[in-house]
């Protein structure tokens, strides 16, 4: 019963946004730029295969680098931030649309809990972004088959992986801003701000050291990110990812229900 | 099926309802009668279980709204004020939606969903998205999503509202045709819809419950200020006061200017006291007087006057003991 509630508000979210138009907007962004630094950061002038060229002819090289691993982390690095920036646009709706619509009288009169309706949400959104991801794993395919020797597969799965985990936790979390406002500008705005204040943690965690920094490091959501994308498997970051992720759903549910108690 | 009492709500430092109560019998329809901003929404929005009372309980098929919230869910249909539709969807998909949520089993969704299309005349519409219908065909859609899983208690709040008058018959004959076979409270704020399509009367102002009562009693109720309406020709002076010689007859107004267009001609309105007929009298004494009896008519408290007397004086008329 309450996985087939939860697949239906997933297939409804889903198709919802298959049928939005601003979907398909910021899918078309997030192809277009992540297509170009695909392209730059493989083949321009400043690019990965470039630099190690120059480097081997001035004979700077020291040891054999592995070209393809340096690139899955320059690409990755450029993903999760620029997945930061596309996020809040696909989370802003999630609940702020059905409180300005109304039809979260529906959904909050009908016999599912507001866990379900917010797990089905989240599992909707998240698969639109993966959606979003898949055209990038046919160019990663063609180029990382031209490698010699070939990279182990764990790592651009991790890669992965670390990418969708991180999505999910900003639309979690995104998700549970749209939850106290009917506004999606507003809900999109805080989500920003929010991103924002992630960022800034990860940078002054990496930047001032010591202990403090270190403590710091490890409530930062990049930094997991980022050892998932160097092929470091850590079940700590799995389980930081995963307390964001819940924390989002946690924090919707109570707000839902509390938003209905406290109605003007 | 429907149990409310003593129910109030409190938002802040503003009271939208105070210790109202009422209850509705299987079958029932039960209207909610109100002007704007009397707590008509917020009693529906507590019964659905949307939001919680502050005092007081309210039982639907004998759960509680508040402690047995997803027995009650199971149990009703409920029609927001406005409707919650997803005006992406399709009205055959919206349906199939919300008749999933509701909990009606796969098997029996299509034959249920075609059923509500059906009986709020949607068929020709079933397959267009509900962005690009009219109000009055989100007004059904929002209908139908409340009876597609055949609830045995059905909530509407304000449904015919943005309605056209052959629509609201439409959806006055609907609401009517599951009398009996389901329960029914619905809000308005409209007269004729209470005296045309409810079985019971609940009248609610500033959020407390003034009356209960069937139309027809609740128009008993003000029978002592029923009365004639007479029109005639020629000088009213003396019949003005000769009227008031009958017994029987306890106001005589004069109202010239509702008069028809034809001159030397006036209308008079006459109250009678308590249970008095003296239709015969009165006409006697215009005609021995030797004026023109133009028109003569038995006025009769409408449900209209009796809102208005009961919402604009503050006079709790106690017609709940319904033995």
């Amino acid at each position: 019963m309450i996985i087939a509630n939860t697949i239906a508000i997933f297939q409804k979210e889903l198709q919802g946004y298959f049928g939005s138009p601003l979907a398909y907007i910021v899918a078309a962004v997030f192809w277009l730029i992540s297509g170009l630094f695909f392209v730059e950061l493989l083949l321009g002038q400043e690019g990965i295969i470039q630099q190690v060229a120059t480097s081997e002819q001035l004979g700077i090289a020291t040891a054999p680098v592995d070209v393809v691993y340096l690139f899955l982390n320059s690409f990755f690095a450029v993903m999760g931030s620029l997945s930061l920036f596309i996020l809040p646009i696909l989370s802003m709706g999630l609940y702020a649309e059905e409180r300005k619509r109304g039809t979260i009288e529906l959904l909050a009169t009908s016999p599912i809990t507001n866990w379900v309706v917010a797990l089905g949400k989240l599992l909707g959104v998240v698969a639109f972004f993966i959606v979003m991801i898949l055209p990038l794993l046919i160019y990663e395919a063609i180029a990382f088959s031209a490698a010699k020797p070939p990279i182990p597969p764990v790592v651009p799965l991790l890669a992965h992986l670390g990418l969708i985990l991180l999505a999910t936790a900003i639309l979690s979390l995104g998700m549970f801003i749209s939850s106290l406002t009917d506004s999606s500008i507003i809900a999109a705005i805080l989500t920003f701000a929010l991103v924002l204040f992630l960022w800034i943690i990860d940078l002054i965690a990496n930047n001032i050291g010591g202990e403090f920094g270190e403590a710091l490091k490890h409530i930062s959501l990049l930094e997991s990110y980022n050892n998932l994308v160097q092929g470091i498997f850590d079940t700590s970051d799995l389980i930081l990812l995963a307390s964001y992720i819940f924390l989002g759903l946690f924090l919707t549910a109570l707000s839902i229900e509390t938003f209905r108690f406290s109605r003007q | 099926m429907i149990e409310v009492e003593h129910l109030s709500k409190i938002y802040g430092s503003t009271t939208a309802i105070e210790d109202v109560h009422f209850s509705v019998e299987a079958g029932e329809i039960l209207g909610f009668l109100g002007p704007n901003g009397a707590g008509k929404t917020t009693t529906m929005r507590i019964l659905a279980g949307y939001l919680p009372a502050t005092t007081g309980t309210a039982r639907v098929a004998n759960y509680d709204v508040h402690k047995q919230s997803m027995e009650v869910r199971r149990r009703i249909g409920y029609l927001p004020e406005t409707p919650p539709l997803y005006l992406d969807m399709t009205v055959e998909g919206f349906l199939h939606f919300v008749a999933k949520i509701k909990g009606v089993p796969a098997g029996d969704r299509s034959q249920k969903v075609i059923f509500a299309i059906k009986r709020c005349q949607l068929l020709e519409r079933q397959k267009v998205m509900i962005r690009k219908l009219s109000k009055g065909y989100r007004q059904r859609v929002g209908i139908a999503q409340a009876l597609v899983h055949e609830p045995p208690v059905i909530i509407l709040d304000e449904p015919t509202i943005g309605l056209d008058p052959i629509q609201l018959i439409e959806v006055r004959n609907l609401i009517k045709s599951l009398a009996g076979e389901r329960t029914i409270v619905l809000s308005t704020h409209i007269l004729p819809e209470v005296s045309m399509t409810c079985d019971r009367v609940t009248i609610i102002n500033r959020g407390k419950v003034v009356a209960t009562n069937t139309p027809i009693n609740l128009m008993k109720e003000l029978s002592s200020s029923s009365g004639y309406e007479v029109e005639i020709e020629g000088d009213a002076a003396p019949v003005f006061s000769a009227l008031q010689q009958i017994s029987g007859v306890a106001t005589v107004e004069v109202h010239r200017e509702r008069a028809s267009s034809a001159s030397n001609r006036t209308l008079l309105q006459i109250t009678c006291s308590d249970n008095a007929e003296p239709g015969k009298e009165i006409a006697a004494t215009i005609v021995n007087l030797g004026l023109g009896l133009q028109e003569m008519r038995r006025t009769r408290p409408s449900l209209e006057d009796v809102f208005l007397h009961l919402t604009t004086e503050d006079l709790v008329v106690s017609t709940q003991e319904e033995n």
